[in-house]
């Protein structure tokens, strides 16, 4: 194992040495915060079309998600291939899941 | 190997990549989240399916609490952020500050199950009991193996800082702490899901 | 090299070595004797079936132990038989293909066993409980339901199988890291063996069909322990649910079982032929597609649930298509034969006999995938035909091809080809004996799951036939079963490459091979890399690395304590609606035993040991 170990360490030392800055964690979580605030605004505010809530509150929490593994799980950094691989593979599985069962209940 | 040739001091920047075994667990992880993720959606998919069915009980818009949700949102997303300050701190090799980080995500993270239980224990007097209907049974299993994670990380984290504090951070400390990292966010991110799917469109009708 | 960590070789002896190895080779055999014991438990019971059909109105066994035998059959043979025999086959030769040490996780690894095995111990002992699993291996509710099934059957069925399951889980992780992360240099993914390949595709479906499982049998258990509602019509619940939830894991379960195998295949037919396997980039395709398509196929096992003409519709095309990729598989392998120098070894032979037979299987599919055509062969004989010959005449057959192939690698012995040839044939024969008439059965409108049938109903014939296969397929597993008694027998004389003309990494070192795999790391040039080597008139592969002191993972008791803990909690949780808390003190208490291990694990910090130069130096010079 010696071997293997010292022969792939230096692939990743090669990435990065230049330590990351939180600024842009912040920004991520200001955002985060921005779109749970506007979720839940969306909710209490009543008196809209039910539908359109359904969608938009979706697509808040798709972006929300979006965000935090591209920045807080690193998502989008370099050597994240299978990551992403497994993340969507269990997306894809999941989107058919629940597809089927929206489908089958509300049709 | 290298794990053992590097001293205190002289960790490469990222210590939870440097031997093979920490590399190993990132991947691993990365993977066991893929089937998670199924785990949720699977739960998902029934919560969906039955969360029209209650009975006699209340519906989800008696029961529940913009407030409480809201908080329990905040304190969550928060503790997301700490941990990810805890492993900035990691980075630079600052020990103290991963572990005062690693306490604040933990705080965060027990107030919010202390608040989960709270909130379990009032509906359970509204009348919203596990076996009270299709809704109740699916809701408690889906908020509740969120919860149960919440729980396991909390011990997890814990275990963690022992284990920091003992030995300090090396290769064999760090990479424990980023897969930690990992399953920390993995957790709010089913949040998300849960707060936009069970209460709010709960709220909606 | 200076080791701070490296302290005495701690070796342990005779049974305490199996109960603490980390070792992916031993925990291979581990794997390949645990299945191969729940196989014969599995084929026991199939035979009781089949004696109770062989006459019509007979009374071999009463109604509720035939429902037992079907569902313990069912359950055993595809959990606790056969896929842990493919787990064995991927501990055993995984890592040697590619080039590596070890797998990825060897703690974990010895902990899946060990949980599938607790797992297994747990389901079955309910033969002794008196209270057996007896609503068929779908579990289909509401009849699995306290309502209908009061006793504890399947709360048997649930814990026990969530249990295995997650050393299933956990297996299927250890193969994606270890392919991922640990190939030997050179070993890029296009140039990984076939069977390499399958193991990936299949564990990458364990993977993200389990979960599924995990949150069936979850949501069962929840509402037979704690008066939970998923699956009850009366408070809302919806039955329908359980059938997707386990449809959604079961179709990929199917292919867990049979993409290895055709791994297996690829490979015997490939070494015996003396030819590279045809179309390699388009098996490798296929095997993807393969799997792709078996989350997006479940519902056709419910065509006559009523969803309605276009979800029946959908799946119907759907399913169609994976006729495509398995045709493809099917053509390479023809090709492959085409033109080569083939060998009618034993592993070969029932490679060859695998062809046919799993081409059957995949037309009948192909005929049920036509939902309104299913409606007549839905729960007849018919589909009980389809599918043993794709498991049995597929996986089966795929799985002795890879035990005779295999065997002087795991075990340092070759097999009797001679009693080979007469476990074949007589495994064969009986096989299609027995499931060839079942699909006329359906076809004359005899129902699945049934305990008896009238006399005068035309029958008779075609039962007495199958029970006959039946019993000549014990007899070739007996023949197997003496021929590695005999062969048990025999000094370990196999060579580096008994079968002359292997073509993948695990024919370069010894058999069996020595606890560190390779003394060198060797490099790969191409797609079948010990082939290529042959060809260059080369004796052995260019090593990357000098000889020198190789880490090894310690051997630890906490996955055994690990999976027994599991197994206490189990009984405790189960029995929990009779005996109450005490009964609930004793399932907690197995938890903190398994989450104590955990913690312990995490703990001790234990760098393993070195086996030092001198030593594998003269390993080399005895076995060279």
């Amino acid at each position: 194992m010696a071997a293997a170990n010292e022969q792939t360490s230096h692939r990743s030392d090669v990435k990065t040495t230049k330590p990351e800055g939180s600024k842009k964690h912040i920004i991520a979580f200001v955002f985060s915060i921005l779109l749970t605030f506007i979720a839940f605004a969306l909710v209490m505010a009543g008196e809209i079309n039910t539908d359109f809530i359904y969608i938009m509150l979706v697509v808040l929490a798709i972006i929300q998600v979006f965000v935090q593994m591209a920045f807080w799980m690193h998502m989008k950094d370099k050597g994240h291939t299978f990551a992403i691989i497994a993340i969507l593979s269990g997306v894809v599985v999941v989107f058919t899941c629940v597809i089927m069962a929206l489908f089958w209940t509300t049709w | 190997m290298s794990s053992h040739s590097h001293v205190e001091g002289q960790l490469p920047h990222e210590p939870e990549r440097a031997t093979l075994e920490g590399r190993n667990k990132i991947t691993g992880f990365w993977l066991f989240l893929g089937g998670e993720t199924v785990l949720f959606g699977t739960l998902f998919a029934a919560y969906l399916t039955l969360r029209g069915q209650v009975m006699d009980g209340p519906t989800p818009n008696e029961l529940f609490d913009f407030a409480l949700v809201a908080l329990a949102t905040a304190l969550l997303l928060t503790s997301s952020l700490t941990s990810v300050f805890a492993l900035q701190a990691m980075h630079k090799h600052n020990v103290k500050g991963l572990m005062g980080w690693l306490i604040v995500t933990l705080l965060l993270g027990a107030a919010f199950l202390g608040l989960e239980i709270y909130e379990f224990n009032h509906y359970v007097h509204l009348g919203h009991t596990f076996a009270a209907s299709a809704f109740s049974t699916s809701f408690y299993t889906l908020v509740g193996f969120h919860g149960a994670h919440v729980a396991f990380g909390l011990l997890w984290v814990i275990l963690i800082l022992l284990q920091l504090k003992k030995r300090g951070l090396n290769t064999t400390t760090a990479p424990k702490v980023y897969v930690f990292g990992m399953y920390w966010h993995f957790i709010d991110v089913v949040w998300v899901f849960i707060f936009t799917v069970v209460y709010l469109m709960g709220k909606v009708g | 090299m200076a080791h701070a960590h490296a302290h005495a070789v701690k070796r342990r002896t005779g049974i305490m070595d199996w109960l603490t190895t980390v070792d992916h080779k031993k925990i291979g055999i581990m794997y390949l004797l645990a299945g191969g014991f729940f196989f014969l438990i599995g084929g026991l019971e199939a035979i009781l079936i089949r004696l109770q059909l062989m006459f019509p109105q007979s009374e071999v066994v009463s109604a509720q132990f035939y429902n037992e035998l079907i569902t313990m059959h069912g359950t055993t043979m595809i959990f606790l038989a056969a896929m842990p025999i493919l787990f064995g086959f991927m501990n055993a030769i995984i890592p040697l293909q590619i080039g590596a040490r070890d797998v990825a996780y060897p703690f974990v690894n010895a902990l899946g066993f060990w949980t599938f095995f607790f797992g297994g111990v747990l389901l079955n002992i309910s033969f002794i409980a008196g209270s057996v699993p007896d609503a068929g291996w779908t579990m289909y509710a509401p009849l699995s339901g306290t309502t209908y099934t009061e006793h504890f059957g399947t709360d048997y069925y649930v814990i026990g199988l969530q249990i295995s399951g997650i050393g299933t889980l956990i297996g299927g992780i250890n193969f994606l890291v270890t392919i991922i992360n640990m190939r030997a240099p050179g070993m890029t993914f296009m140039r990984m063996p076939m069977f390499t390949w399958a193991t990936f595709i299949t564990s990458a479906l364990i993977l993200f069909a389990f979960p599924a499982l995990t949150v069936g049998l979850a949501a069962l258990m929840f509402d037979r322990l704690f008066s939970g509602n998923f699956f009850d019509p009366s408070a809302g619940g919806n039955v329908v649910l359980w059938e997707h939830i386990f449809w959604i894991f079961g179709h990929p379960e199917v292919y867990i079982l049979i993409l290895p195998a055709f791994g297996i295949i690829s490979e015997v037919v490939s070494t015996f032929s003396r030819k590279r396997l045809f179309g390699y980039s388009s098996m490798v395709f296929a095997t993807i597609l393969i799997g792709f398509l078996g989350f997006m196929v479940w519902a056709h096992h419910m065509f006559t649930t009523g969803l309605g003409p276009i979800a029946n519709a959908l799946f119907s095309v759907a399913t169609m298509l994976i006729a495509v990729p398995t045709g493809i598989k099917i053509f390479n392998w023809l090709f492959t034969m085409w033109g080569g120098s083939i060998k009618f070894t034993v592993a070969n032979l029932f490679a060859v006999g695998f062809i046919p037979t799993f081409v059957m299987g995949g037309v009948t599919g192909v005929m049920l995938s036509v939902a309104p055509a299913d409606y007549q062969y839905h729960d007849t004989y018919f589909v009980v035909a389809h599918f043993h010959y794709v498991i049995v005449g597929g996986l089966v057959l795929g799985i002795f091809a890879g035990l005779h192939y295999w065997w002087p690698k795991m075990f340092g012995r070759v097999l009797s080809e001679k009693l080979g040839y007469w476990t074949f044939w007589t495994f064969y024969i009986g096989f299609h004996l027995t499931f060839f008439v079942q699909h006329f059965l359906g076809l004359l409108g005899m129902p699945r799951r049934i305990w008896q049938y009238l006399d005068g109903m035309g029958f008779n014939t075609l039962n007495f036939i199958s029970t006959i296969g039946a019993l000549l397929m014990g007899v070739g597993t007996i023949l197997f079963i003496i021929n590695i008694l005999i062969t048990m027998r025999k000094p370990k004389t196999a060579e580096n490459d008994p079968w002359k003309d292997g073509r993948t990494l695990e024919w370069t070192i010894s058999s069996p091979a020595p606890e560190y795999n390779f003394a060198q790391t060797p490099l790969v040039r191409g797609y079948d890399a010990w082939w290529l080597e042959k060809m260059e008139g080369n004796s052995k592969m260019t090593p990357v690395e000098p000889i020198g002191p190789i880490h090894m993972p310690s051997p630890s008791i906490l996955p055994f304590f690990m999976g027994l803990g599991l197994f206490i909690a189990g009984f405790g949780f189960m029995y929990a609606r009779e005996f109450g808390v005490v009964s609930l003190v004793i399932g907690i208490a197995g938890l903190v035993i398994t989450f104590g291990c955990m913690g312990l694990r995490s703990w001790i910090d234990d760098h393993g040991f070195h086996i030092e130069e001198e030593e594998i130096l003269k390993d080399q010079g005895v076995k060279a």
